[in-house]
């Protein structure tokens, strides 16, 4: 990859399909980056999306990865990533790909490959990794003074999220519901907590919330197993109901040797009844964990930096998340064999 | 009405409070067989038993608080006497215990009445109404947490033996298998782990369940006796069609006192509370003695004693087996 000689990374943006483009745009002018132009598949979403962010439109992808980028940012629709992912690393571009990183195993792997091959940088987008407060957890794990992590519980719940893109919940489309969409998460973290890899997973699931609306699973509890003996459960329900204060919220409490450590990622914010907002409203003032992300992003891009988050991870998660659904349907546990990174 | 209190360890000590708060006369207190509780009984008049046959003798009501393993003699011992029967929870150490103590009951024609003391508590009191005006509509997907330090029992150290006390699962854990089971109705499955089967030498125990209920809810239970004393910490989320409800009571304590420090006073038996007129245990007495004069439908029946340790057992399988366990039916007459 030649660095800029301006220092301005060049990104484009593959799809508006995902709703954190809308905060992947102001991340990146913050970051430094030029935000070279969007394409989608969806012309009409699109050109909209371009007009109400000042970002130029291209009709096709192939004449914005030919536009000299240096990197994109995958916002497509999930079963999509695979394909946009093959059409930047064979452009010869670096990738920050959304989560989760594919709809099958097959997909993911594929998509990690291509990447690999082409000798581009690939980063999945798990913003935890860095969100303040879970840095500071995962600081804290590193100074030893909760010993042994014994076992962990967790919950990642939310909104149905169709209210915002209605793909979410079209299983063809976003590989399943509540534990595609909020699994993988809690899972990164717990991978990068531990240092440790996922061997089991049990998930039960159920569709009682929003059933009259969507096909997918609406509600469901997980069950990990890691190598390290750590058993950890994660709640990835679309359980917070439409008028909730935010979108739903990403908690964790480990227990140790020596005790209990619990981080709530989104526990910064301001309290406030009544004006425009309604009755209650959440105001957030943590910092801002995507703009860590794109920060990252640049840094790989124009600084040849070692990503803090690879597709790998995102590969990792995607298995975790798509055996939870083999779990769901089966009603059994399934055993994940590990792999050597680079597979 | 003329109740004797069978333990006199922490839990009869707090029985034998609340009763003296109630119009009901605590007339005799037995400890285990050998030792006459002289203190406590005579704190409040009572009559200090060397042994549980003197204590049938002069009772209607027998109020069983001993160490876990001996719910089964005792409740056998009354009904046979045919006295009215208060158990405290867990209702026995196995199902097949507890069916022969609804069995004995049944036949003698008294009362068993379980202390399933969280149905007691204002704010599960508080949730369980809610759920029932729709507030949440229907119940999808349910947590519960009871977060503490593992209990000491008087003199000898009973809840340290799961042979004895049936561990965390049945000691702790139980109160919001009770919970889960009436807010969200009868289990069907359960999938479990905890650190005592995973990992012996850690010394604590901390046990996760995820329920599945009978109407397709979930539920995800944690008990825990890995934390520092004198923690007690509980929690609970119920989220529904129409909205979600949750109780955080280490988020909603009224009293927030800090002090110089003191080092950390704590109960051999962690109970948990927030500040009210009248403690729950006195609440679960008061109405208890109503169902026994006929005043008060039963808000916990022996049946329910008995759901829940079915579950309970579900679960101790699925420690061992890291395989999903179905919750064993059972014909309940109500």
């Amino acid at each position: 990859m030649s660095p800029r000689t301006d220092g301005r990374p060049r990104i484009g943006l593959l799809s508006a399909a995902h709703l954190h483009v809308d905060a992947y745009v102001a991340n990146l002018r913050a970051a430094g980056a030029d935000v070279v132009g969007l394409t989608d598949d969806d012309p009409g979403r699109g050109q909209a999306w371009c007009a109400a962010h000042d970002v130029p439109w291209f009709d096709r992808a192939e004449r914005l990865l030919d536009a000299n980028l240096d990197g994109v940012v995958v916002c497509s629709e999930t079963a999509d990533h695979r394909r946009d992912v093959e059409a930047a690393a064979a452009a010869g571009v670096g990738v920050l790909c959304e989560k989760p990183l594919a709809t099958t195993e097959e997909d993911a792997a594929a998509l990690v490959a291509a990447c690999a091959t082409a000798g581009v940088p690939l980063l999945t987008a798990f913003p935890m990794r860095f969100s303040a407060p879970m840095r500071e957890v995962r600081e804290l794990l590193a100074t030893g003074s909760l010993g042994q992590v014994y076992a962990a519980m967790g919950t990642n719940q939310g909104e149905l999220p169709m209210r915002h893109r209605a793909w979410f919940v079209e299983p063809t489309r976003s590989g399943g519901g509540a534990l595609m969409d909020h699994v993988v998460h809690l899972t990164d973290v717990l991978r990068w907590y531990l240092d440790a890899e996922v061997t089991e997973v049990f998930a039960t699931t159920n569709r009682i919330l929003h059933a009259p609306t969507v096909t997918v699973e609406t509600g469901g509890l997980v069950m990990l197993a890691f190598d390290s003996g750590v058993f950890a459960s994660i709640d990835c329900s679309w359980s917070k109901p439409d008028v909730y204060p935010t979108w739903g919220g990403l908690r964790l409490e480990l227990v140790g040797e020596r005790g209990i450590v619990g981080v709530d990622a989104f526990a910064q914010r301001l309290t406030v009844h009544g004006g425009p907002e309604g009755p209650l409203a959440w105001p957030a003032w943590g910092s801002d964990a995507n703009q860590g992300l794109i920060d990252d992003l640049v840094a790989v891009l124009r600084d040849g930096a070692v990503p803090s988050v690879t597709g790998e991870d995102g590969l990792a998660a995607t298995r975790v998340a798509l055996a939870a659904a083999r779990s769901a349907a089966s009603g059994a546990p399934v055993r994940l064999d590990h792999r050597e990174p680079g597979r | 009405v003329r109740i004797g209190i069978a333990g006199a360890g922490s839990m009869g000590t707090t029985h034998a409070a609340a009763w003296a708060s109630t119009d009901a006369a605590l007339v005799a207190i037995a400890a285990e067989p050998g030792r006459r509780p002289t203190e406590l009984a005579e704190r409040y008049g009572a009559t200090a038993c060397a042994s549980l046959d003197e204590l049938i003798e002069l009772v209607d009501v027998v109020d069983v608080c001993a160490p876990t393993d001996r719910h089964h003699d005792i409740v056998l011992a009354a009904a046979a006497a045919g006295k009215q029967v208060i158990c405290e929870k867990p209702l026995a150490l196995t199902s097949s215990q507890a069916r022969a103590m609804i069995a004995a009951c049944r036949t003698a024609g008294v009362e068993l009445l379980v202390g399933h003391v969280v149905r007691f508590f204002p704010e599960y009191v508080a949730a369980k109404h809610a759920i029932e005006r729709g507030a949440v509509g229907t119940p999808a997907v349910l947590r519960f947490t009871r977060s503490t330090y593992r209990p000491r029992g008087r003199g000898d150290d009973w809840f340290a033996d799961p042979a004895r006390s049936g561990g965390l699962l049945l000691d702790l854990m139980i109160h919001d298998i009770d919970q889960a089971r009436w807010m969200a109705g009868d289990v069907t499955r359960v999938y479990a782990r905890s650190l005592a089967v995973q990992r012996p030498e850690a010394g604590v125990d901390h046990c996760l369940a995820l329920l599945t209920h009978a109407n397709g809810a979930i539920s995800h239970l944690e008990a825990s006796w890995a934390y520092p004393v004198p923690v007690f910490r509980t929690r609970f989320e119920v989220a529904g069609t129409a909205g979600v409800l949750d109780h955080d009571a280490d988020r909603d304590a009224p009293v927030r006192a800090t002090l110089a420090a003191a080092g950390a006073a704590a109960a051999d038996v962690p109970l948990p509370g927030s500040p009210m007129h009248e403690p729950p245990h006195t609440t679960e007495l008061r109405h208890f003695l109503a169902v026994l004069r006929g005043e008060e439908p039963r808000r916990v029946a022996a049946v329910d004693g008995l759901a829940a340790l079915l579950v309970a057992e579900a679960a101790a399988r699925s420690l061992h087996s890291d395989q999903p366990e179905p919750v064993a039916t059972e014909e309940m007459p109500a």
